[in-house]
């Protein structure tokens, strides 16, 4: 979220509102992004969507502006020379090939119909569909869609790519893989807004995050600052092991963790003030323990907690 | 990608044709993949194949030759038809009266102011008279109508009547009545009243009438088969010089044509008992003829170049060869037919409801909107290359469709020629007619759907309805304001003003067919186009069509670029 002082940034809203009749969509949203990846988390119905159909042109701002590259999309096409979106619809044109309808849309961008073929090959190689480029798009599996349509929205190198969910439904080696190509996109120094409702997803793309709830903005910044707030919040590890009891004696000595309580059989649950103090100590207690050790899962460590938290806080 | 050092002319008109191309060839590969276009398009063919077979059926067989005007007929069953009847002024009533029986003659009659009432002389005798006879035929029968005087004739040759009563002064019709030879010259006078036939002298009482004539021989005549009455006077049209030419292809448009073939005009309605033929019309030629002076004439009459009425002459071109005339018009007939009502009608509405309804309306719902709309490209772009890529399938449909049925229709319709190539601008022109009723019906639907996507389908069904009712109206009745609140009555008109440039002599064979009696539907699929602007001139109408059609498809277009501008798109 760096300010250029010479070119308007690449996504400028400014105190944006949008209301559905008496539905709040969007409430009172001011950013400006530029360069980087940044994750734009929230739950369902948070505003994720409203917001990049806004900056695609396809809903009005009820109230505020929003500009891409410092022009108003909802008025004039040209920005969309230099954006890609990937939106959350999952419908494609399921008799083409994937060269074929990337071609069809390169062509959109006014190149002839050679440049948009080569573009197109190029761009599939890209997200790692060079070998199934002639293979009809209905025949695709849930990820390899998904790597089509960020295909569409890079084909013609746009500096600003806008990815609507694109993890939605992706089993985990789509997931890996879709990733990895967004984390390679701002390396390359493009400004990407990518949208997910799982912080997970998220943290293991970038680290410029942008939450909304409810309609509203509710934090943006660096996800690990976010974070470390986040971990001096009370938090719960759940163990599952064969004699909780025991394991819970060596916890409770330790001085990140001020309670434990066990909410079934074979399962402990410590509670700490200090996460990552908590994890550090975790594995020196566990082969003090000499358990066999089945799981270990952090049911705070999600949006929904963090959410929770940010809630409180602006509370 | 950039393009830097390309002229601003080539990069801005290149890149939006090549836009343009991407959205054209997007449409016509997504129509081309739904079933319903294919169901839609193929009804048509199938419809078209049925038409043609039906055509082949009508046009192609040879035709029964039809007495269009019923004079092969033998009504009184003497065994002579009709015509032949009329040749030698017989009637076809009387079985008894028939060509060579013999006719009688009129030659002349003492009526109620002639001042001289006696005549003498060997006559037939018709009528009240005191006939002193020299002679009496006891066995005329006259076979000319009926009370013909029984004489009672005796063996001797001499009639045996009854003395007339005294003071009588008249006796019952069809008898006679003995007064005695009064002058003593040794000839018997009788009262006669009715026909008879002898010599003698006639005295013609006041307040009575008689007339006279005489008999032709009669002769055998040998009687013609009831086919020769059977298209035995085609219409006949003369060109300047007076030459007999093709009808209606001569140079002479308008005055004097037809021939009497047959020659039934001038005998039986046109001549004096003399044989000699009328100068002066006859009272009740006034409501059959032209009253043009002319004898057995057709009176064609044209303004700017185009007939508008063929008025004929009684008994003139009457029966004409009805597979040189009903192949014809039936063959035009077909086309304007096929064009108004398959093409127009039928086509021209269901095409845009299956194949422009969904548009931008389907992009929207399936969510491809958004791939396309995150390209740049403006909506109202956007509108109009779909509308292009639907009018590029649909076009070339109908226009393929209408030449290939044209080509087929054009090789088994009638005429000399092995192909009738002036038919192919008609079919090209109802091919083009089409294609503008589809681009107004186009961006009416697809405007209509992004008014209302909802109950978009529905408007349009009743839009639909609504068309189809005005165009069977504008058929019937260009002339009905109310039609021209329709797509379909301007895309009519111009098939209207098509026919009649590239065959003009189109409403010479409407009239045709309605002057002499062939009823081939012509004057009902077709009349002259309305919208000229005063000018009779269907290229006016043509124009005037055209800009109409092209004004509503913008108006439309421009209606639902506004429209779909202005809506959110979730």
């Amino acid at each position: 979220m760096s300010e250029s002082s010479q070119q308007p940034p690449a996504v400028l809203i400014d105190q944006v509102s949008k209301f559905y009749g008496q539905v709040v969509g969007l409430n009172d949203v001011s950013l400006a992004i530029d360069g980087g990846v940044t994750g734009v988390l929230g739950p369902n119905g948070a505003g994720k969507s409203t917001l990049f159909k806004m900056m695609m042109g396809r809903l009005k701002p009820t109230q505020g502006s929003v500009r891409l590259f410092g022009v108003d999309p909802w008025t004039s096409t040209a920005p969309y020379r230099r954006v890609g979106y990937v939106s959350e619809s999952e419908k494609l044109y399921e008799w083409m090939t994937s060269l074929d309808f990337l071609t069809t849309l390169a062509r959109l961008h006014g190149m002839t119909r050679e440049e948009a073929k080569e573009r197109s090959a190029h761009v599939l190689d890209f997200v790692g569909l060079a070998d199934v480029m002639h293979k009809e798009l209905g025949k695709y599996s849930k990820g390899m869609r998904q790597r089509v349509k960020i295909a569409h929205a890079l084909v013609h190198d746009p500096d600003l790519i806008i990815l609507d969910e694109p993890l939605h439904g992706c089993d985990p080696i789509a997931r890996t893989s879709i990733m990895s190509v967004i984390r390679d996109l701002g390396n390359q120094g493009k400004t990407v807004l990518v949208s997910s409702h799982i912080l997970e997803e998220i943290e293991r793309i970038t680290e410029q995050i942008v939450i909304l709830h409810n309609g509203r903005l509710l934090a943006l910044g660096n996800l690990h600052a976010i974070r470390d707030l986040l971990d001096k919040h009370p938090h719960r590890i759940l163990i599952n092991c064969e004699d909780p009891r025991s394991l819970a004696g060596l916890f409770i000595e330790e001085d990140p963790i001020y309670g434990v309580r066990f909410p079934r059989d074979g399962q402990l649950e410590i509670q700490t003030n200090n996460l990552s103090e908590a994890h550090a100590i975790l594995p020196s207690i566990v082969v003090k323990s000499k358990q066999d050790i089945s799981s270990i899962e952090n049911p705070d460590d999600n949006l929904e907690s963090l959410l929770g938290y940010l809630i409180q806080g602006a509370g | 990608m950039d393009r830097k050092g390309l002229g601003l002319a080539e990069t801005v008109w290149t890149r939006l044709d090549r836009k343009a191309g991407a959205i054209v060839e997007l449409t016509v590969r997504q129509l081309r993949h739904r079933v319903s276009t294919w169901v839609v398009l193929g009804s048509g063919i199938l419809m078209m194949a049925l038409l043609l077979a039906f055509y082949v059926d009508s046009v192609r067989e040879t035709f029964e030759p039809i007495d269009n005007d019923g004079d092969s007929v033998d009504r009184d069953g003497d065994g002579y038809p009709l015509g032949q009847e009329r040749k030698y002024g017989t009637s076809d009533s009387t079985k008894s009266e028939f060509p060579g029986s013999g006719a009688f003659v009129l030659e002349s009659d003492i009526d109620w102011n002639d001042l001289n009432r006696v005549y003498m002389g060997n006559k037939s005798w018709d009528g009240m008279a005191y006939f002193e006879a020299s002679w009496i035929d006891g066995n005329y029968t006259g076979d000319w109508w009926d009370s013909h005087i029984d004489w009672n004739m005796g063996l001797d040759g001499v009639p045996d009547l009854q003395e007339c009563p005294e003071e009588v002064w008249r006796v019952e019709f069809g008898s006679a009545c003995e007064v005695g030879d009064t002058d003593g010259d040794g000839l018997v006078t009788y009262m006669a009243s009715g026909k008879w036939r002898g010599e003698g002298t006639v005295n013609v009482p006041d307040e009575s009438y008689l007339e006279w004539g005489h008999w032709t021989e009669s002769f055998y005549v040998e009687p013609d088969p009831p086919e020769k009455y059977i298209d035995e006077d085609g219409i006949d049209c003369f060109d300047s010089s007076g030459t007999r030419v093709d009808c209606p292809a001569g140079d002479r448009l308008s005055g004097s044509h037809g021939f009497d073939d047959d020659g039934d005009c001038l005998r039986t309605d046109w001549v004096t008992p003399e044989g000699e033929p009328q100068t002066e019309e006859p009272m009740w030629v006034w409501y059959t003829g032209n009253e043009n002076g002319i004898p057995c004439d057709i009176v064609w009459t044209s303004s700017n170049g185009i007939v508008t009425d063929i008025d004929a002459d009684f008994n003139v071109d009457e029966d004409p060869d009805d597979e040189a005339y009903a192949g014809e018009l039936s063959h035009r007939t077909f086309i304007i037919g096929v064009g108004k009502m398959a093409f127009v009608i039928l086509l021209g509405l269901f095409i845009p409801l299956f194949l422009a309804l969904g548009l931008v309306k389907d992009e929207s719902e399936n969510g491809t909107l958004h791939l396309l709309l995150s390209k740049p490209i403006h909506r109202s772009e956007f509108i109009l290359y779909r509308l292009l890529g639907y009018l590029s399938v649909s076009s070339s449909y109908v226009i393929a469709l209408s030449l290939l049925v044209g080509t087929i229709a054009a090789t088994l319709g009638p005429g000399d020629g092995i192909f009738r190539v002036a038919d192919l601008p008609v079919w090209l022109g109802i091919g083009i007619a089409t294609t503008l009723v589809l681009a107004a019906y186009g961006s009416l639907f697809n405007t209509m759907s992004l008014i209302s996507p909802k109950y978009g389908v529905y408007i349009c069904i009743v839009f639909g309805i609504w068309e189809f009712v005005m165009g069977f109206f504008s058929i019937i009745n260009p002339n009905w304001t109310i039609t021209s609140i329709s797509i379909t009555h301007w895309a009519l008109q111009m098939i209207d003003a098509i026919v009649i440039m590239a065959w003009p002599d189109t409403l010479q064979w409407a009239q045709i067919g309605q002057a002499f009696g062939i009823n081939t539907g012509l004057s009902v699929f077709w009349q002259p186009p309305v919208h000229t602007l005063g000018t009779n001139e269907p290229a006016v109408a043509l124009l005037v069509s055209v800009t109409v059609l092209l004004t509503v498809t913008s108006v439309m277009v421009f209606i639902g670029k506004s429209v779909f501008n202005r809506k959110e798109i979730m």
